[in-house]
């Protein structure tokens, strides 16, 4: 384990108060056991940082559901996203892999992307569809984060991960007592860590792993389809809360001007052609399009994966629909 | 395209003129704004301001670039505002946009190509290139259908190429009329009649995708091989980057892997011919 940083949960709390001096900073907030991101003020005592995990995807920062993309951007002060499980910062690599495309780097998610600072928590509390681990993703910050906290009793334990994150760890030096974390703190930090993964693996043992998921959605049958989407309504939710779902529509607007805003191929018309032809003119052939997109098309095309685990589409479908549930039937077929 | 450019951002164009091919079919030359160069089989997006954007692949030369031309059948509501543009109206494009024509790959080959309705237009712009380089080609065989006389598209520019030594244009109507000198029937009937040493041939296909699917069933069982088969795919391309995800056909973006793609790289993608 690399080196981390010790502070007192207090200091750390007072750390908060100043930086929301210079940055805009959103932090989980448990509301009646539901977490949303909320900006932060010193009087929120509901903080909520190591249970996964916010309703919204960390996407919503960086891709909001409407952007004006053509006019220019003004400097603001930075966000700071505290609080963001593994599986939305894993996420991240294919909205980047997508965004910043060096043939067309979209400059929109790029200046997003800078001016946002990433704090990574790990989860300590799962919820009911969890299951990051199946698909090689651990219940903590590893990737894509600028600073990562987690938590023994009353000490959080800092790790940096990037320049931005050197930067607050120098400027938490300078103000409070930061201690070095010590091996038996690390070691106790690891037990902890692997508890969470274990109780997650335990959870999700008849789940098959993202490859093999791949090869069960292309083998499957369109009456299978029609079978699984039977209590589908389209409403697209489970694309919209998806943390690597960015598909997208331009807006035009006067001047010339484009807003991109959210779209999700579970909505008709989606590949519509002007002429009229609709390759996903069925419910069930767009409900296969999402998981082919996901865990066929995309893993071909792209370094990252396209699930992380995250289970927001399972809690948010009004249908009732569990992709897991779905997944281990076929594998049992 | 890299660095600060937004490419979201369309340039501004004029329209220098409008020239009707067909009932349902009207050309726009456009002056963009400032000097625009693309490859033949790239496209680019249209911008009605305020109103929407829709694809269309130029169908002017490449080595033309003060001047740009689009042909555009009325289809849906995009299109049917472009309909109504007059000389002067001010409208914008983005791009070009995707993977074109591999030139370089037809050179010292009989090209044969298979076009119908609208789909003369992205051909035209590569007539254009073939013509401007006809040394390096051994023979240009162009196969084009409509479904009436009236529904031809480019009149006098078939007549111009009919003149030109190495290019023969064979044309077919699905119903022909009394004024119809031609064949009639599909436009793959048109493959029946046509001289060719496939082993020494490339063959391109743009139009419906109806007539793209029995176009290449066709030039499969004359004995094509797969990747000697070019292909300009129609979807619904709306960002032209490779990230709206609308366009998407299996794994390709047809909007960055494509338009133009070998029926050997997309055979076992889904919904090729929708």
């Amino acid at each position: 384990m690399k080196k981390g940083f010790q502070i007192h949960k207090h200091s750390w709390l007072k750390y908060l108060t100043l930086l929301t001096n210079s940055h805009n900073m959103f932090v989980p907030v448990n509301n009646n056991n539901i977490i949303e991101y909320e900006e932060y003020s010193p009087e929120l005592n509901n903080l909520s940082y190591f249970a996964a995990k916010p309703v919204t995807p960390l996407k919503a920062f960086l891709l909001p559901i409407k952007e004006n993309v053509v006019i220019e951007r003004e400097i603001h002060n930075k966000n700071i996203i505290l609080g963001v499980p593994a599986c939305d910062l894993k996420a991240l690599e294919l909205l980047d892999e997508i965004y910043l495309d060096p043939d067309h780097t979209d400059t929109v998610y790029n200046f997003n992307r800078e001016n946002t600072i990433l704090i990574g928590s790990d989860c300590y509390e799962i919820q009911e569809h969890c299951h990051c681990v199946s698909y090689n993703i651990n219940p903590w910050p590893e990737v894509n984060f600028d600073l990562s906290l987690s938590a023994i009793n009353d000490d959080f334990i800092i790790f940096s991960n990037s320049e931005k994150g050197e930067k607050l760890v120098n400027e938490m030096i300078l103000n409070f007592q930061l201690t070095e974390a010590g091996l038996d703190i690390l070691k106790k930090l690891q037990e902890k860590r692997n508890s969470v993964k274990k109780m997650l693996e335990k959870k999700n043992t008849r789940l098959p792993d993202y490859q093999h998921t791949g090869a069960l959605i292309k083998k499957s049958e369109n009456d299978k389809w029609e079978e699984y989407s039977k209590n589908c309504v389209s409403c697209g939710a489970c694309a919209v809360i998806c943390p690597t779902c960015t598909c997208f529509l331009l807006v035009d607007r006067p001047d010339f001007e484009k807003v991109r805003q959210t779209d999700a191929c579970q909505y008709l018309g989606f590949e519509r052609i002007a002429a009229g032809e609709d390759p996903l003119k069925k419910k069930y052939m767009r409900f296969r399009n999402r998981y082919m997109c996901k865990y066929v098309w995309r893993p071909e095309k792209y370094k990252s994966i396209a699930c992380t685990g995250c289970g927001r589409c399972i809690d948010t479908c009004i249908g009732n629909i569990n992709k897991n549930e779905i997944f281990i039937q076929m594998a049992s077929l | 395209m890299q660095g600060n450019h937004n490419i979201y951002k369309p340039i501004k164009a004029t329209v220098d003129r409008v020239i009707k091919e067909s009932p349902m079919i009207k050309s726009f030359v456009l002056i963009p704004e400032k000097e625009f160069f693309f490859k033949t089989g790239e496209f680019i997006e249209l911008t009605i301001n305020g109103y929407g954007e829709a694809p269309f692949t130029p169908s002017s030369s490449p080595l033309e670039t003060k001047k740009i031309e689009v042909t555009v059948m009325k289809a849906g509501y995009v299109t049917e505002k472009i309909h109504a543009l007059k000389r002067g109206d001010v409208v914008g494009i983005r791009g070009p946009y995707g993977r074109g024509y591999p030139l370089d790959k037809f050179y010292g080959k009989e090209v044969v190509i298979l076009g119908g309705g609208c789909g003369f237009a992205p051909i035209r712009s590569l007539m254009y290139n073939l013509i401007a380089e006809k040394e390096k080609f051994k023979k240009v065989t162009l196969c084009y259908g409509a479904k009436t006389p009236d529904e031809c598209i480019y009149k006098p520019f078939v007549d111009e190429l009919k003149k030109i030594e190495k290019f023969e244009v064979l044309r077919s109507v699905d119903h022909a009329d009394e004024t119809w000198e031609e064949k009639e029937g599909v436009v793959t009937v048109l493959l029946d009649d046509i001289n060719v040493n496939i082993a020494e041939s490339v063959a391109v296909v743009c139009g419906p995708p109806v007539m793209m699917k029995f176009g290449t069933l066709k030039l499969l069982e004359l004995g094509y091989p797969e990747e000697k088969i070019y292909l300009s795919m129609e979807k619904n391309m709306s960002c032209g980057l490779g990230k709206c995800g609308h366009c998407m056909m299996g794994k390709y973006y047809v909007c960055k892997d494509g338009p133009v793609f070998t029926y050997d790289e997309i055979k076992d993608q889904p919904d090729i011919w929708i």
